[in-house]
């Protein structure tokens, strides 16, 4: 079923409670196929167009439609509003894939490789779920921590984020140069009106993470007001440089103290070494 | 798992713990059946213009297995079934998808394109034609999506730099060629569509539209079932070996020119020919080899206008048994030039533009890693990255100061390449440290 507006998908999910809502379908027939998954229903995403853009609200804040596609976010019209949704969106699969493979379906699915997600928890954004005759708002955090989770017959509509006008990166680390899910990201954004970084890291834990202490000592190492002028040293390589082992440290446990890196210790010490080197390039190119 | 136990069967699943509630309304088409653990559906799908309707199909069907297994359309291959290996790609309202991943019931109201269509003149299309030329074939698994793939690429960028091209196939895993014969194809067709131009779509499927076509979705209940015997039309015929219009593939003549007219295709039928063989849908070289396939099995006849007239001799009757006579070198020379000329084998150097010093998928190992991990950081010092492009980003100097975003703006294909890097793409590094 093709429902060609958000009241009738939401009365067709309440009214189908088996009913599983499907937008790009990419994950979803990824779990058909493998046998983990058997609909009793499938209401398809894809006609409702409301969904598939984006508008603007006051303040300053970008609502999303959730089934805004991968494809979609990529282009430059989008990448100026939100540079590092549209980097995430770049490297989120296959061409494939990132033709029908929605923002929605991406938090819905909260996979801890999910490259949007830690964008959206840097970016501190919200989500409106819908269900028949009633609307919610919900951190993206509280959704992804299972805080607050999606709730049978609900659908998410809308995802709002603050617009910064100011530089965004999220950068990706995978096993091959081809599309691949990350083994660790960052997502790194500067909110200059506030004199903050907001920095999440993603892939190393079920849940985007975010080193809330290192982000506000690094934001007191940032020299603002140099900001944009040309040759001015907007922050000291060894801060930059302490900032990725700041954050590496506050998400990827410690290693064993003892120096015995066998088995999971060095794995960790890896990926720890992996988030340092993102968040620190990630710093150094938002501040560029 | 067979046809018949999805389409009749209806399995009974009930006591599975995966099986979901049972729903209690009738939400996709016309055939759910309620307290079912596997619910059907009945729609209509219309692949490359034509109306194909499907019957009692599991809900959970992907696009991929309804168009192999129920529609007899066995170009599209499966591969993985996970959207990892793009060998089931195919078009859904003019997008390039992996078949795999769709939803086979929700597609019913899409235009499906699918690399049958591409042949729909009966002749490999260009794009089948240059794989072919260029030495991107081998076992053949991949070609379809990787034709499908380079359609779609063609289609929206007429002139796709190498980065593009490589970012376009990014989807699509070869085992066997390396990708470097599908990056030239891309270029020789690029090429040739720009010296003929302008006609730059002209090798749309959808324009194709054969007469039955005209059947609009609004009497979908009125198309009776195909079989493959009432289907006469160019790569929409579901070859199997026991169907009425199957005719034995002709032996290669040596002189013989082929249809595609220009002796290069030999080498495509042959493949046709040897997919076809095996007749169960799993045909190795079905994608591209159908074009071939289908213009000989097209009508089940043959045209004898498309065919040059055998030559009076044929030289295996004519060549006496070996009886000292010399043996006939102008036959021997015709044989070698139409049979391997003009096809590159295995490994042999095509004549496309070099890639020296560029490994596949485009990443140089030595100098830049993958996605920005570093091996080794130190390695990262380097001077020449510091003076990198980045200055000149887009982000920084235009687009933040102006908030005055023009949405209505219909984005045109530049290529897009930015300020980020994306699938391998070398980026000059900025490393702070
Ligand atoms: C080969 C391959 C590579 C991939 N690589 C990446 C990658 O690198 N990075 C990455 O992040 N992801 C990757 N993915 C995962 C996937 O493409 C993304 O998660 C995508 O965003 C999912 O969106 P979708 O629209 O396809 O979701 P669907 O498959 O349609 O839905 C997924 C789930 O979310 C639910 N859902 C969808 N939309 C809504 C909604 N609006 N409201 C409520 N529930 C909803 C569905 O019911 C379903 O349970 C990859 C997938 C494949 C197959
Ligand atoms: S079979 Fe669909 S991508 Fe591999
Ligand atoms: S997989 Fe590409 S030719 Fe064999």
């Amino acid at each position: 079923m093709l429902p060609a507006s958000l009241d009738e998908a939401v009365e067709a999910l309440a009214a189908t409670p088996g009913a599983v809502p499907v937008a790009g379908a990419t994950d979803l027939m990824e779990a058909v196929n493998a046998g983990r998954l058997r609909p009793a229903a499938l209401i398809g995403l894809g006609r409702i167009t409301e969904l598939r853009g984006w508008r603007y609200e006051d303040g300053g804040t970008a609502v999303l439609g959730a089934g805004l596609t991968h494809a979609r976010m990529d282009r430059p019209d989008f990448a100026a509003l939100i540079p590092a949704l549209a980097d995430a969106a770049r490297t989120a699969g296959p061409p494939q894939v990132r033709n029908v493979g929605t923002l929605g379906g991406n938090v819905a699915t909260a996979a801890p490789a999910g490259d949007t997600l830690p964008v959206l928890a840097a970016l501190e954004a919200t989500a409106t779920l819908a269900r028949a005759g009633s609307t919610r708002e919900v951190p993206v955090s509280h959704l992804l921590t299972g805080l607050d989770p999606l709730r049978p017959g609900e659908l998410l509509t809308w995802v709002r984020v603050p617009l910064l006008n100011a530089p965004q990166v999220f950068l990706k680390a995978t096993g091959r140069s081809g599309p691949a899910r990350a083994t660790a990201s960052v997502a790194l954004v500067l909110d200059p009106a506030r004199r903050a970084v907001r920095c999440a890291v993603g892939a190393v834990a079920p849940v985007p993470l975010r080193p809330l202490e290192a982000e506000t000592w690094v934001a007191g190492c940032i020299d603002w007001d140099a900001r944009g002028e040309d040759g001015a040293t907007v922050i000291d390589p060894a801060a930059a440089a302490a900032f990725g082992e700041y954050v590496a440290g506050a998400c990827v446990p410690e290693v064993l103290p003892d120096g015995t890196n066998e088995g999971l210790a060095q794995g960790a010490a890896r990926v720890r070494r992996t988030v340092s080197v993102l968040a620190r390039r990630a710093l150094g190119r938002a501040l560029k | 798992m067979t046809t018949d136990s999805i389409g009749f069967g209806h399995v009974d699943l009930g006591t599975d713990p995966l099986a979901q509630t049972p729903p209690t309304h009738d939400v996709v088409g016309g055939g759910a059946f309620g307290g079912d653990a596997r619910p059907c559906a009945s729609y209509t799908l219309r692949v490359n213009g034509f109306e194909r309707p499907v019957t009692d199909a599991w809900i959970g069907e992907s696009l991929l297995y309804v168009l192999r297994e129920r529609l007899g359309l066995a170009g599209a291959k499966d591969g993985c079934e996970q959207g990892e290996c793009g060998a089931c790609s195919v078009q859904v309202d003019g997008q390039l998808v992996a078949g795999c991943l769709v939803p086979a019931a929700l597609a019913s109201d899409s235009e499906i394109a699918t690399v049958e269509g591409l042949s729909a003149g009966g002749t490999a299309s260009d794009v089948q034609q240059a794989l072919a030329d260029s030495g991107a074939v081998q076992c053949g698994y991949c070609t379809p999506g990787m034709a499908m793939a380079v359609h779609d690429l063609l289609q929206r960028n007429h002139r796709p730099s190498e980065v593009e091209a490589r970012q376009a196939l990014c989807g699509n895993l070869c085992r066997c060629t390396g990708y470097r014969g599908a990056l030239a194809a891309v270029q020789v067709v690029a090429e040739a569509r720009g010296a003929v131009d302008e006609l730059p779509e002209q090798e749309e499927p959808e324009q194709a539209d054969p007469p039955e076509a005209a059947a609009p979705s609004a009497v979908p209940v009125a198309v009776p079932v195909q079989s493959a015997a009432d289907l006469s039309l160019a790569g929409e015929m579901p070859l199997y070996a026991d169907s009425e219009a199957w005719v034995e593939a002709e032996q290669p003549h040596p002189a013989q020119p082929t249809a595609a007219g220009t002796g290069i295709g030999v080498g495509i039928d042959a493949v046709a020919d040897y997919g076809v063989d095996y007749g169960d849908g799993q045909g190795v070289g079905h994608g591209v080899g159908h074009g071939g396939a289908a213009t000989t099995h097209q009508t089940g006849v043959y045209e004898p206008a498309d065919y040059p007239p055998y030559p009076a001799t044929p030289p295996y009757n004519g060549t006496p048994p070996y009886d000292g006579t010399p043996y006939d070198a102008s036959y021997d020379a015709t044989f070698e030039q139409s049979r391997y000329e003009a096809t590159p084998a295995h490994g042999t150097a095509h004549d496309g533009p070099p890639f020296e010093g560029t490994p596949a998928h485009g990443t140089p190992y030595t100098q830049t890693p993958a996605h920005g991990t570093p091996y080794d950081s130190a390695a990262y010092e380097n001077a020449t990255y510091e003076t990198a492009t980045y200055e000149t980003s887009t982000y920084e100097t235009s687009t933040y100061e102006n908030p005055s975003y023009d949405n209505s703006t219909v984005y045109e294909h530049t290529g897009y390449d930015g300020s980020t890097p994306a699938h391998g793409i070398p980026l000059p590094e900025d490393d702070h440290a």
